[in-house]
């Protein structure tokens, strides 16, 4: 069931790095507040599909990137204004980053750069990141302390607290439990079920079960190319129309 | 059942473990003495010359002027030359070369021009200080009109210094992990807010470090003045700051070192020492203020 508009759509994306092409033309749809999954083993184009979701891929010299990709319906690389549209769309990656700045300062980055300066704001909106990021209760008392002094999981939570400071429509989460133990993980989860009534997700993981508790379909990448996408409980059933999918995920290969 | 262990034996050292502790006492020691090989020389040095200048030190050997052609009295117009040199040449090349760093680290793509531009950096920075003099000479004296003077001896002693500032600065900057860009883009950040917020606080302390070590440099060199602006004896009005002009010709330390060596008999030995100290002392003193800088911009980590 797609909804008449989707929230993002995908046309035959194309990205080489240079001379190697690392995703082959892939389209996709993924309707809004949903959980979308995406699973596949190493190599096989997942990272550098987020990167040009969020078109930092431009900062890489050598890539070459084709095809289309739509937000509500616009073209997102014909938007001229690059920063805006990054602000709409949120990023997790793999291994937490907590940037040498206090907890506060970490979450305040990205709109005080955008230039909202008024202190009542400021700190309603960290609070409220914090909240959703499920990290304000273990760090409400030191705000003021490097957010590089926190714990794996708990920068991790401030990463994804960043991620929503600057309150995108899409968050795309790159294998954001590697790092981290399972019950942070378990806690994150939740989060991103909450996080579904207002957004859009992507959610790249390793973890097949990951997928499978938390994506309604999946999206299966092998060597950059599609091999199939569909309702998650299909997908991982073990009567996938690929029989790749059906090895990937029972943990043949991968 | 396994056999009841031997309390005594486990307390006893087996031989890989003697053998082991004797390799680290050894290997301690190795080091330790490297350690002190290289502060002893140091220490020496620096004793030796107090000593031999003892004499001559003063708080008024500083400020006060030379007499009976230059074998008595103070070094107060070299002193303040010296110190003209070094922070007008700092100022020129510092910031020319932090953003020259900053644009080569950050912005420059890798093709051919900037490789290009990378390796003559490195290049320029191991030319020897006498061509730089004479580059000197020939553009800024010659060319640029501007003469023996305190202006062209500070832009070619910044000459000399630019490229290894571009260089350190570089090595800090690429030393702040890509993923702190990365995660400032992803939030929409643009390129100059990521390096003015991000990338240049958190390299601030390599970058100082690399330009206080052009300071030593900027003050001990002799060549590339010594054609440039500095000459052997220059009359300024005493206990004033501003004594010298951007265009007058100016004495500086290392060379008045060198002229009272060489050039004129019958000198004071611990005259030389004292100009020695007093060398070191302003390299110390430029030292000690973008040190105290460093730690204040450490301690107040946000800019």
């Amino acid at each position: 069931m797609v909804a008449s508009i989707a929230k993002l759509k995908v046309e035959d994306l194309k990205v080489a790095y240079g001379d190697k092409q690392v995703i082959h033309g892939i389209s996709y749809e993924i309707p809004p507040n949903e959980i979308f999954g995406v699973i596949g083993p190493a190599q096989s184009g997942k990272t550098s599909m987020l990167r040009v979701i969020n078109r930092t891929i431009e900062f890489t010299p050598n890539a070459k990137v084709s095809g289309k990709i739509e937000i509500d319906g616009e073209d997102a690389f014909r938007m001229k204004d690059v920063y805006g549209y990054r602000r709409r769309i949120g990023m997790v990656a793999p291994l937490p980053v907590g940037l040498p700045l206090t907890i506060y300062d970490n979450v305040a980055f990205a709109p005080r750069s955008f230039g909202m300066k008024d202190k009542d704001q400021l700190d309603a909106l960290v609070q409220k990141c914090l909240e959703q990021a499920a990290l304000w209760d273990e760090v409400k008392d030191r705000l003021d302390s490097l957010g590089t002094k926190l714990s794996g999981g708990q920068q991790q939570r401030l990463t994804i607290a960043r991620a929503l400071s600057h309150q995108p429509e899409v968050l795309c989460l790159d294998e954001f439990s590697i790092a981290i133990d399972p019950v942070t993980t378990m806690k994150i989860e939740d989060v991103l079920k909450e996080l579904r009534e207002s957004m859009t997700i992507i959610l790249v993981t390793n973890l097949v079960q990951q997928a499978r508790r938390l994506a309604k379909r999946t999206m299966f990448l092998l060597n950059g190319e599609l091999v199939e996408e569909g309702d998650t409980e299909k997908m991982f059933s073990g009567d996938a129309d690929n029989p790749k999918t059906n090895e990937f995920v029972s943990g043949a290969f991968g | 059942m396994s056999e009841p262990v031997d309390n005594a034996k486990r307390f006893t050292k087996t031989p890989s473990v003697v053998r082991k502790e004797r390799n680290e006492k050894i290997a301690q020691f190795v080091f330790l003495s490297m350690t002190l090989a290289m502060v002893l020389p140091l220490v020496l040095i620096v004793g030796f010359l107090v000593f031999k200048a003892w004499p001559s030190l003063s708080l008024d050997f500083i400020f006060d002027m030379p007499r009976n052609g230059m074998r008595e009295g103070g070094i107060w117009p070299a002193f303040l030359g010296t110190l003209y040199l070094v922070i007008i040449s700092l100022m020129i090349a510092a910031p020319i070369g932090v953003m020259a760093a900053v644009y080569l680290n950050e912005y420059a793509k890798d093709n051919w021009l900037t490789r290009t531009i990378n390796l003559a950096v490195i290049n320029l920075a191991g030319v020897p200080s006498i061509v730089h003099a004479l580059f000197g000479l020939g553009a800024f004296v010659y060319a640029a009109k501007m003469g023996t003077s305190i202006i062209a001896a500070s832009l070619t002693l910044a000459v000399m210094t630019l490229p290894v500032i571009i260089a350190s600065t570089k090595e800090a900057l690429s030393a702040v992990p890509m993923s702190f860009r990365q995660a400032s883009w992803n939030m929409g950040v643009s390129r100059w807010q990521t390096i003015w917020r991000i990338v240049l606080p958190n390299s601030i302390s390599g970058i100082l470090t690399g330009i206080i070590l052009q300071v030593s440099r900027a003050a001990g060199e002799t060549a590339p003045i010594m054609f440039t602006g500095a000459v052997i004896s220059v009359n300024i009005a005493k206990d004033q700051l501003f004594a010298y002009g951007l265009t007058d010709e100016c004495m500086a330390l290392a060379m008045h070192l060198y002229t009272i060596s060489t050039q004129i008999p019958n000198v004071p030995e611990s005259l030389q020492f004292a100009i020695a100290v007093a060398l070191l002392g302003v390299v110390l003193l430029v030292n000690a203020l973008s040190i105290s800088l460093r730690v204040y911009l450490r301690t107040h980590r946000k800019w």
